[in-house]
């Protein structure tokens, strides 16, 4: 199996889980919990049909959307992913690359393998950073000024991952970054020569943009559940929100709002546009699927923020209901991540191109010739 | 296995998977995208429930239904379906004969391989002909000219196909058509020598509607998502499908409407009927369901053009529902292609016979003599 026998996120997932140690495939693959919420992320879409309309002269539909200040020509962009140069040596420039080629965004981490600055240089499309605040005095004001004077498009904020959630196969695997040795693990790295070979004949791993504040970055072998718990900072409200709004002073989102009180406040802040997310699944298990919230969100605060649906999306068509439903646009994270632990940049560019295809020919079947024209009659509630 | 065997819809699902090589076998089978539209098709039958009346002296059940003006003696008939000798060597011969014998309807495809004339001189119960709507306008003249000249009865214009389903079966298997060698493909085509024999031995080839017209209509392999998306006309609007129905000047219907906006277009451009249809989940997939969707639309035409519904028809209680429901007739196309598949005429006729008696049987059950009788109150819907 290769590249060329993949035709979609299914196909994608499997080659991945050849060409990576085991303990790096679960990391994308895994949820929390049960994963109760991660199937219902994708099962949800299933209970929205389109209806289609016909001889609507469509012709060349026009997929061009607009978020958080930028156009970009596709409705769907990469979610951010933090570590990606464990799944792929070439990792953030791969899939920044990837999205440059079909004008949507790319999204950076906080705890990217690459430095705000090098993707910066490597890759001129538009460009989103995901910042965590740490406890650390004085970082999250380094990232959001290093953003600015790089040239980064959006800011969201994470406000999903106050402590980590219970990834019961990071513990089975024992996933630490960078990857720590067990017989287990060995085994499954020893069976991957060629990842083992790329990832230590490739650059150093580290996570740039923290090095400098944080020793464990880099080389401590650390759980990212750990991570998450000694250095975030769970006192984190409202009020650090809307500094991180007023400090970077542009297109700005908040990551991880699943409830209609806390859309709204969203907005009251000042917020532009919120990503509608339970974290891929990956934090409370058991937590609503955002396709399942959207319309709720969209009938109390549609118009006034911009909503990203981010969750769940395998097929064009998952695309076009959240759009019908209020969405601006989607984003997806294990959709991109698999095709490039797959083939890196090439992989992703090969996921983007089947995705910009299906929702084109999908648009093509609906009788619409724009994004603009997708609205709740074009779905019925089964 | 043999088509004794056969009792319903998946036996000749089973028989055909062991006749036909995988290629042609998954064409037949699969659906776009993950399948979902397709599996819905069927399970949406079973969110609503029959509930039967008792003692009402049932020996004489009467199937016939008029549509477009043609008396049927029963309330379903074969949807048009491309490339029946790829399934069958007798294809579309095969099926039209079995029609005949149950004097229900024969739909014939524009990619079919038997020319409408030849059909015409076999067939002579009413034939509905499939119109694609291509590039090449002289094209289309032609093909109206012939089918009318071929007396045909109906002339049902396909507007689900725009562009081609992203059907992955075929892109995995490269099912072309005529079939393209690939070595899994060769494989296959070699592990059931029966097939391959009838299909070299039997006649050559050919998409008879269309070969004077484009080079792939003979011996040019291509897929049938790619001729949808370069061969027909994705610019095709509502004054186009009026002015052809006007052209055809009998009784017209669009096959694939889904939406009852589309639906009351329909009447007002002179259509006698409309297929509720969405390709068999071939084409959009997470498109709604034709029997989900039925009663909006019965609820908004059904007393002004006949509303046929198609899609997921694998039993007599499913055509009752949806007739229940208010469809004038059900359609479906594997409900009588794995048959073919499997044994030809004999296969298709078998496959309609069970049809028949599961209908008749069901109607005994429900207390019901005449399709008329069937409405509403036949059914509860399950709270989902």
């Amino acid at each position: 199996m290769n590249l060329n026998d993949c035709y979609n996120f299914s196909d994608f997932r499997k080659l991945a889980k050849k060409k990576l140690p085991a303990p790096i495939f679960h990391y994308i693959d895994g949820g929390s919990d049960d994963e109760e919420t991660l199937k219902r992320n994708t099962d949800s879409f299933s209970k929205f049909d389109l209806v289609p309309n016909i001889l609507a002269s469509v012709g060349e539909p026009d997929l061009s959307t607009k978020v958080l200040g930028t156009k970009i020509d596709m409705p769907l962009f990469l979610s951010p992913v933090a570590m990606q140069r464990l799944f792929h040596h070439d990792g953030d420039k791969a899939s920044a690359r990837a999205a440059e080629k079909f004008g949507t965004f790319y999204s950076m981490s906080t705890m990217a393998t690459s430095s705000i600055e090098e993707i910066a240089n490597k890759a001129g499309g538009p460009k989103m950073f995901q910042i965590y605040i740490h406890k650390t005095q004085g970082l999250t004001e380094n990232l959001i000024d290093r953003c600015k004077s790089s040239g980064f498009n959006a800011m969201c904020l994470t406000v999903d991952t106050i402590v980590a959630g219970n990834r019961e196969r990071d513990h089975k695997w024992g996933f630490t970054t960078p990857p720590r040795l067990t017989l287990k693990s060995l085994m499954s790295f020893a069976m991957h020569p060629m990842w083992t070979m790329n990832y230590l004949t490739h650059e150093k791993f580290q996570l740039p943009n923290v090095s400098n504040f944080v020793k464990k970055s880099s080389s401590i072998a650390k759980g990212v559940m750990e991570y998450i718990n000694e250095q975030y900072d769970p006192a984190m409200n409202w009020k650090d929100a809307e500094y991180c709004i007023k400090r970077w002073g542009g297109p700005f989102a908040l990551k991880g709002v699943m409830s209609v009180e806390d859309a709204k406040r969203a907005v009251d802040i000042g917020a532009s546009a919120i990503i509608l997310s339970n974290h891929g699944g990956r934090q409370l298990d058991g937590s609503r699927s955002p396709f399942d919230q959207l319309p709720l969100i969209a009938d109390e605060v549609g118009g006034k923020i911009e909503i990203i649906l981010d969750g769940g999306i395998r097929r064009g068509t998952h695309v076009l209901k959240a759009l019908s439903l209020g969405a601006t646009a989607c984003s997806f994270g294990k959709g991109f991540l698999f095709a490039l632990g797959a083939g890196g940049q090439r992989g992703v560019e090969s996921i983007l191109q089947k995705m910009h295809d299906e929702i084109k020919r999908d648009m093509i079947l609906m009788g619409c010739k724009s994004i603009k024209e997708l609205n709740k009659s074009k779905v019925t509630l089964r | 296995m043999n088509l004794k065997d056969c009792h319903n819809f998946n036996d000749f699902r089973t028989l055909a998977k062991k006749k036909l090589p995988s290629p042609i076998f998954h064409y037949i089978d699969g659906a776009a995208d993950d399948e979902v539209t397709y599996k819905r098709n069927t399970l949406a039958f079973n969110d609503v429930d029959l509930v039967p009346n008792v003692l009402r002296g049932v020996e004489n059940v009467d199937l016939s239904t008029t549509i477009f003006g043609k008396k049927l003696d029963l309330p379903f008939y074969c949807s048009p379906t491309a490339l029946q000798r790829l399934f069958h060597y007798q294809g579309e011969r095969a099926v039209g004969k079995a029609a005949q014998k149950f004097n229900t309807m024969f739909g014939v495809s524009s990619l079919a391989t038997v020319s409408v004339e030849e059909i015409s001189s076999l067939v002579n119960t009413p034939k509905l002909f499939q119109f694609y709507y291509h590039k090449d306008k002289g094209l289309n003249n032609a093909i109206v000219e012939r089918v009318k000249a071929a007396k045909f009865d109906v002339m049902a214009l396909t507007v689900d196909t725009i562009t081609g389903g992203n059907r992955e079966r075929d892109l995995r298997t490269g099912f072309t058509s005529p079939p393209k060698l690939t070595l899994s493909s060769l494989f296959s085509f070699a592990t059931k020598p029966m097939w391959g024999i009838n299909y070299v031995t039997r006649g050559k080839f050919e998409l008879p509607h269309l070969q004077d017209h484009i080079k792939e209509g003979t011996s040019t392999a291509t897929s049938i998502g790619n001729y949808f998306s370069t061969m027909l006309d994705q610019s095709m609007s509502w004054k186009d499908a009026e002015n052809l129905c006007a052209k055809w000047g009998g009784h017209f219907a669009l096959k694939g409407i889904m939406s009852v906006e589309d639906a009351k277009r329909a009447v007002d451009i002179g259509c006698s009927g409309i297929m509720v249809s969405n390709h068999g989940g071939r084409q959009l997939d997470g498109a709604r369901s034709p029997f989900d969707q039925l009663a909006e639309i019965v609820d908004a035409v059904g007393d002004k053009i006949d509303v046929i519904c198609e899609g997921g028809i694998q039993r007599g209680t499913h055509i009752l529902k949806a007739l229940s429901l208010g469809a004038k007739a059900c359609a479906g196309g594997r409900l009588y292609l794995y048959a073919l598949a499997a044994a030809g005429q004999a296969g298709v006729e078998r496959a309609l016979g069970q049809y028949r008696s599961e209908l008749e049987r069901d109607m005994k059950l429900m207390g019901c003599t005449k399709i008329s009788e069937l409405n509403r109150n036949n059914l509860k819907f399950r709270n989902v």
